[in-house]
């Protein structure tokens, strides 16, 4: 789409648009309403469902608007007895063999089919016929499939190829028989559940919420998702105090991540109402003995002694899940309360040396998207920055970017890379070296086990883009890399050309705890320090807290943390509290209250003010998280001026100001060279791809309370019949339930 | 009539990792159809390859299927939503003679009906099933290109034109 | 069978009727490759003006003018440009090319280098339907001959021109034998049509300029280059060039494929003595589909003492179309809503999918039709048959669309009785037909 501006008009109406725009979006945006199911923005254009025919004049037929790119003076009609009996008979033909099972449809309330019949009203059903039937059934664990009501949009098909590169479901058959399936009818892929969400019809349904409740009996609660730290916008469905689902912020419209969620954030959120969520504040009174469940009063008066007790020789450990809400209170009780600077964020790759040396600004994933080189140096994005990975593949695919990966493993996207530098095993530190000082493409070259001129190659291809270059920075670099990285993008930038940094950090807020609490030692160091330890979170290590003479933990489940705690305090998960998150690109989002905390659970910084106010001292902010988010922003650089109002449109996220500028890497890159030298020398290579969901499905604390997990994490078996839930038919383990897989026989479905 | 195969069988496909094997000369036959291709081109030669395939393993099955995905470098979905595509493809196991009737204007109205009734009930079964001993097939499928000389057959990739009863019966019993 | 000209000399089927008139010996002694020496020493242009001066339209069934498609691509493009042969031949009624493809591989390969030369297409590929899988040997044999004999391959007869042809299989679809779908199926992906623009000739195979040629269009290419385009045309009418071949089948006394030129006077003339006439002599003629099943069927009165010329102009008048040339002729014996079942049930088997008013529609079609002939006829069927085929004619993604509806829509309108006297009666228990 160029930016010359012509002009159109449509029903009457002269309007103004750019060149080559797409008319249907033209006339919407102009609210002229079209109806169709076939289009999606930013997928390749298709035109099978025919819903969309307008009248251009002087063009013979009715033609599909969805395909017309704007010209100037083009005369456009769309609507007139000729183009509703077009539409009409389009609705008709899609309700011929769909079964009129709204009733029973998980899709029901949500349906554009049901949306866009019910717009016309008076719908005459003149096919008496028998309908073509095909039984209900599941394509994996997470996705079931009633193919009777698919109109073959293909919008799935799309999303699995453009947005996820997995081809992992597909049109099969043709003409009337056409179905979308899989060969062996079973899904093995990320198990993304994209297909479900764009699905416009009730086709593809999401398993794990299967029949729970109608849609419209759920309180959509727009929130911030709790496992990446690409920060996606979604809708979190609560019912009484329960949540049921997780969709998209919104089914329709385009917010910072459109539709797209991963396997995580859409279905992993059956902890937060699990029933082995702590449910009271509990006591060891004595080492080796049991928690006993205590009052809150008991259990904070409890805290507040023996902290009192220990003086400054107490560490405290903050987990990078929590609100910067949370963090900045929790640092506020060390610093105030607890009187110590023995504060560390429990991040296992935490990105602290990145975010000290920017030399250019955050690229926001909207900039990812239309890019046209980025260089992506470790890290393994499909898995665990998947929206991040989803921008890459379409920014290659749909916008022609140059993509370079740097990385020891065949990571899926290498393969739709111009440029794979396929390191040694564990030597991806050395190309950091290469960006600091092309003097160093030898010595680096030499060290990643790849061609020099390769590096060359790369540097060349930066320094003659025009337009956006996006430097990703893993977060399983070493921090001296990290920093260099940082540090020498900048000098990359040209006339016509912009340079933009993208830190794949591990967490959801990750980059928030940084902000909120700058480069702290890790927890090694300071647990190693301290007497007692105050946890909010679990550590990465429990077994640091072996012979500490007090340990507190704040959680929402008893962990290998808890076991060393002699206080164990509830605390509420993110659906339960407000606050904020900072993602990758450093948007500011919001965290919000879905539901009331479960049993006696209270948000990690309320927790933190009590204790201190019974230490006698008053954390003075009042009670509530926006006076707090007040307090950082009066605080915290880069977040100054922000206020909850102005991150009120999620679809338009506010990046915080992180400090950008020339930097001197003299020191870290002395320090690399030497780390770099010293990296083991044997220059093995990998070339196993990692299998797809490989981190995504791991068990973990959160995801293993969603049993469809413990089915992915056990290799996603096929069940013996698809037409009976998986759950039904496996033990956890993946192991068959006998009984059941005796009784399904697979021979009764032609 | 059997046209491309149900899916509802497609899904009961228990897919395993076996990869077909296959003579050299068939590998080299497989090569000589990947020449014919620019390079980056390969999945072109798709459907060639799968009627080697179909040739040297009866069917489309599921060691084939995963011999073509190497082969080729493609998902094994990709290949199934090809191959369902077209009505020549077997994703299910027929009979060695694949006996294909023509069954479109032409050949219907020059005397198909009395040659498939003739087929089917000296086979003892019906368009679209399979013989017992697994030898013949019998399928209804649209206009071959013989129009000038229906009713006509297709068994195999051969033709067989300007039928009567008395042919049909010879043809049969040549099929061994 | 036969096969054979009448009203001119053989030219299509020159060597169709020789004895190994698809060996290359054979074929060069009866003047081939000449043309091809003698395009090589005409320029691009004087070529493709030749080919406008003739007059072919593409004997595919859409008969868009050869010379002007061949105008649309972009010759100085960077990207390499193909050839593409479409030897698809699935239209019910047509089994010309079959003969072509089978008895004169040759002019076949020098109708494809001359329009690679032309067009600066170093790589041509003929798309066979599967179903034809047994012709293809016979035209890898022919390739292999040309290749050896120097007519294919690098710096052909020294020209300093380099192209090598190859044979490519569908496997039983007859949607890819329209030229974007054909384009998908021979990428090796399902055979969707594709959208247009960007128009093959632009963005074709492997999103590089391509020109998609029926056989019968190629093997006309010779022809013209060695009598020259306008006397080509001549053999034929201004509008018409040239000659054309016709598949003949049904109730006729001799089916086969007859070469008339263009203009050929009369349609009935043809069909009672040329073809022999009715094939059981009492029966009248009562229907026929003139250019293979895509096109509006004929009743009697339309063609008996109408002087319907055979040609594109000729045909429309007389209120069909010329299609693939493809003639299916059906005596009284025929009840015309059963043929026109019959034809539908193919639309709905060929439908590729993609799109709803084809897909659905021809669906829902062979459901009425299959309710009409168990008996369950209702009058307002007929109303409901139109109506469906006027929300799909004109709506769907690709011609096949149209092509499902139009027998469908000129059937009631020319033959109302039978569908009358399927409509009005009641079934007599077992659901077989009362008045049969
Ligand atoms: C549904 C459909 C089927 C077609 N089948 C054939 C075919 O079998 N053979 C053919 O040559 N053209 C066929 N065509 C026409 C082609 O799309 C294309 O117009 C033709 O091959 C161009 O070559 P020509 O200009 O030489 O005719 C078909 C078109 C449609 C819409
Ligand atoms: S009209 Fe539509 S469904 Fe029918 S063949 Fe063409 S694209 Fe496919
Ligand atoms: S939206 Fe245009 S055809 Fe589907």
């Amino acid at each position: 789409m160029s930016n010359e501006s012509i002009k159109v008009t449509i029903n009457g109406k002269e309007i103004e648009t750019a060149k080559g725009a797409v008319l249907i979006d033209v006339c919407r945006e102009n609210a002229e309403n079209i109806p169709s199911f076939c289009y999606y923005k930013d997928l390749e254009p298709q035109a099978s469902c025919r819903m969309c025919l307008v009248r251009i004049d002087k063009m013979p037929k009715l033609q599909t608007s969805c395909t017309i790119k704007c010209t100037d003076g083009m005369v456009v009609t769309t609507q007139s007895p000729e183009i509703e009996k077009a539409q009409r008979s389009m609705g008709e033909f899609l309700l011929a063999n769909h079964p009129l099972d709204c009733p029973v449809c998980d899709r029901g309330g949500e349906c554009e089919l049901q949306e866009v019949i019910f717009d016309w009203g008076d719908v005459e059903e003149r096919f008496t016929e028998k309908k073509n039937k095909a039984p209900e059934k599941y394509l994996s664990p997470i996705v079931a499939n009633d193919p009777q009501r698919c109109i073959l949009c293909k919008r799935c098909t799309r999303v699995c190829s453009e947005w996820m590169g997995e081809d992992a479901i597909e049109a099969g058959n043709r003409g009337a028989s056409t179905v979308i399936g899989t060969y062996g009818g079973w899904l093995n892929c990320s198990q993304c559940g994209n297909c479900i969400e764009v699905c416009p019809t009730g086709t593809l349904l999401d398993a794990v919420y299967r029949h729970e409740t109608r849609p419209w009996e759920l309180d959509q609660t727009i929130t911030t998702d709790v496992y990446g730290s690409d920060g996606m916008q979604l809708s979190i469905g609560s019912r009484a105090g329960e949540v049921h689902r997780i969709v998209a912020r919104d089914r329709y419209v385009n917010g910072l991540n459109g539709e797209f969620l991963d396997v995580k954030a859409r279905f992993a959120h059956e902890f937060i109402n699990h029933k082995d969520r702590i449910k009271t504040p509990m006591i060891r009174y004595s080492k080796g003995g049991k928690l006993i469940p205590a009052t809150w009063d008991a259990a904070i008066k409890h805290v507040a002694e023996k902290l009192s007790a220990h003086g400054s020789n107490v560490a405290v450990v903050v987990s990078p899940r929590l609100t910067n809400e949370s963090i900045a209170a929790l640092g506020l009780f060390a610093r105030d309360a607890v009187k110590t600077e023995n504060i560390a964020i429990s991040d296992r790759q935490s990105m602290a040396a990145f975010f000290e040396n920017l030399s250019a600004p955050l690229a926001t994933h909207n900039d990812i998207r239309y890019a046209q080189t980025i260089v992506l140096i470790g890290g393994d994005a499909e898995e665990e920055q998947t929206y991040t990975a989803k921008q890459i593949r379409q920014a290659v695919r749909n916008g022609g970017a140059k993509l370079i990966v740097v990385n020891d493993t065949p990571i899926r996207l290498s393969s739709k890379a111009s440029v794979f530098i396929h390191a040694d095993i564990s030597t991806v530190d050395a190309f950091a070296l290469t960006l600091a000082d092309p003097g160093n493409d030898s010595a680096a070259a030499e060290k990643l086990g790849v061609d020099a001129g390769l590096l060359g190659e790369v540097r060349n291809a930066l320094i003659e883009t025009q337009g956006d270059v996006i430097i990703m920075c893993g977060s399983d670099l070493s921090a001296d890399a990290q920093a260099v990285i940082a540090a020498s993008a900048g000098s990359i930038a040209g006339d016509g050309r912009r340079v933009l940094l993208h830190p794949l950090p591990l967490y959801n807020n990750s980059v928030g705890a940084i902000d909120m609490l700058g480069n702290t030692g890790s927890e090694e160091m300071v647990i190693e320090k301290a007497k007692a330890v105050y946890v909010a979170g679990s550590l990465q290590d429990p077994e640091l807290l072996q012979g500490k003479d007090f340990v507190v933990v704040q959680e929402l489940f008893e962990t290998e943390t808890t076991e060393y705690a002699d206080v164990v305090l509830p605390a509420a998960s993110f659906a339960e509290v407000d606050g904020t998150f900072t993602n990758n690109a450093g948007n500011v989002q919001r965290v919000r209250k879905s539901i009331e905390p479960v049993h006696q659970a209270k948000p990690d910084w309320m927790i933190a003010r009590s204790i201190a106010a019974e230490m006698g001292v008053d954390l003075d902010f009042e009670p509530s998280a926006s006076t707090l988010f007040k307090m950082i922003a009066d605080s915290v650089p880069g977040y100054g001026g922000l206020r909850y109002p102005a991150l009120k449109d999620e679809s338009a996220p506010v990046q915080a100001k992180h400090d950008v500028g020339p930097r001197d890497i003299s020191s870290y890159a002395g320090a690399l060279q030497k780390w770099v030298e010293e990296l083991g020398d044997d220059s093995q290579k990998n070339f196993e791809p990692p299998v797809i969901g490989h981190k995504l499905h791991r068990l973990t604390t959160m995801t293993s309370k969603t049993p469809q997990f413990h089915l992915l994490a056990n290799g996603n078996p096929k069940p013996e019949n698809l037409l009976v839930a998986p759950l039904a038919q496996f033990e956890l383990s993946g192991e068959p339930k006998q009984e059941l897989a005796a009784a399904v026989r697979v021979g009764d479905r032609e | 009539m059997v046209a491309a195969t149900p899916t509802s069988y497609t899904d009961k496909v228990a897919v395993t990792s076996e990869i077909a094997e296959f003579s050299p000369d068939v590998v080299e036959e497989m090569r000589s159809h990947l020449a014919k291709y620019p390079a980056d081109r390969t999945r072109s030669a798709l459907i060639p390859l799968l009627f080697v395939i179909q040739r040297e393993r009866g069917w489309i099955d599921n060691p084939g299927v995963n011999f073509l995905a190497n082969f080729l470098n493609l998902e094994v979905t990709d290949i199934w939503e090809t191959a369902t595509f077209y009505s020549m493809f077997n994703l299910r196991p027929v009979g060695r003679h694949h006996i294909q009737i023509c069954k479109t204007l032409s050949c219907k109205i020059m005397g198909e009906p009395e040659i498939t009734e003739h087929v089917c009930s000296k086979l003892g079964i019906h368009p679209g099933g399979t013989t017992d001993d697994g030898k013949f097939t019998v399928s209804l499928v649209e206009c071959l290109g013989s129009c000038g000389t229906a009713p006509m057959m297709q068994i195999g990739f051969d033709f067989h034109e300007d039928l009567t009863i008395e042919k049909v019966d010879k043809i049969l019993a040549d099929c061994n | 069978m036969e096969i054979k000209a009448i009203g001119c000399e053989p030219l299509s089927l020159k060597r169709v009727q020789i004895e190994n008139g698809h060996t290359l010996k054979v074929y060069r002694d009866t003047g081939g490759y000449k043309s091809l020496e003698k395009a090589f020493g005409m320029s691009q242009d004087s070529i493709i003006q030749e080919v406008k001066d003739s007059s072919l339209r593409g004997r595919g069934g859409a008969g868009f003018p050869t010379g002007m498609k061949w105008s649309f691509v972009p010759r100085d493009s960077p990207k390499p440009k193909f050839i593409v042969c479409n030897a698809d031949e699935s239209e019910p009624g047509s089994f010309k090319d079959r003969y072509l493809l089978q008895y004169d591989p040759h002019s076949l390969i020098e109708g494809m280098i001359i329009a690679g030369f032309t067009l600066g297409a170093s790589t041509g590929y003929i798309y066979y339907r599967g179903e034809y899988n047994y012709l293809i040997d016979v035209m890898d044999e022919a390739l292999n001959e040309a290749r050896e004999a120097g007519l294919l391959g690098n710096n052909i007869l020294g020209s300093g021109f380099s192209m090598d042809i190859h044979t490519h299989t569908g496997a039983g679809a007859y949607i890819c034998g329209e030229e974007t779908a054909l384009l998908s199926s021979l990428e090796g992906y399902r055979g969707h049509p594709r959208m247009k623009p960007p128009f093959p000739a632009v963005e074709g195979l492997y999103g590089c300029p391509t020109v998609i040629n029926n056989v019968e269009t190629l093997t006309s290419i010779p022809q013209i280059i060695e009598m020259g385009g306008i006397a080509w045309r001549d053999l034929g009418t201004e509008k018409s060039g040239g000659t054309k071949l016709w598949s003949i089948s049904g109730h006729v006394k001799k089916p086969g494929v007859y070469e008339l030129p263009m203009g050929y006077a009369d349609m009935e003339k043809f069909i009672m003595e040329d073809c022999g006439g009715m094939l059981r002599s009492d029966k009248k003629l009562k229907a026929v589909i003139p250019g293979g099943s895509s096109v509006y069927i004929m009743n009697a009165g339309q063609i008996l003492g109408q002087g319907v010329t055979l040609d594109y102009e000729g045909l429309v008048e007389a209120g069909s179309m010329l299609g693939t040339g493809g003639m299916m002729v059906m005596d009284e014996t025929v009840d015309i809503m059963e043929t026109t079942k019959n034809l539908t049930e193919f639309y709905k088997h060929e439908s590729c999918g993609w799109c709803t008013p084809c897909r659905e529609g021809t669906d829902w079609l062979v459901k009425i039709f299959d309710r009409i002939s168990s008996g369950g006829g209702k009058p307002s069927d007929a109303q409901l048959l139109l109506d469906i085929c006027d929300n799909i004619e004109g709506k769907s993604f690709c011609p096949l669309g149209d092509a499902a509806a139009w027998p469908i829509q000129s059937a009631i309108k020319q033959f109302p009785d039978d569908f009358k006297k399927w409509l009005s009666v009641k079934t007599n228990g077992n659901g077989s037909h009362a008045n049969n």
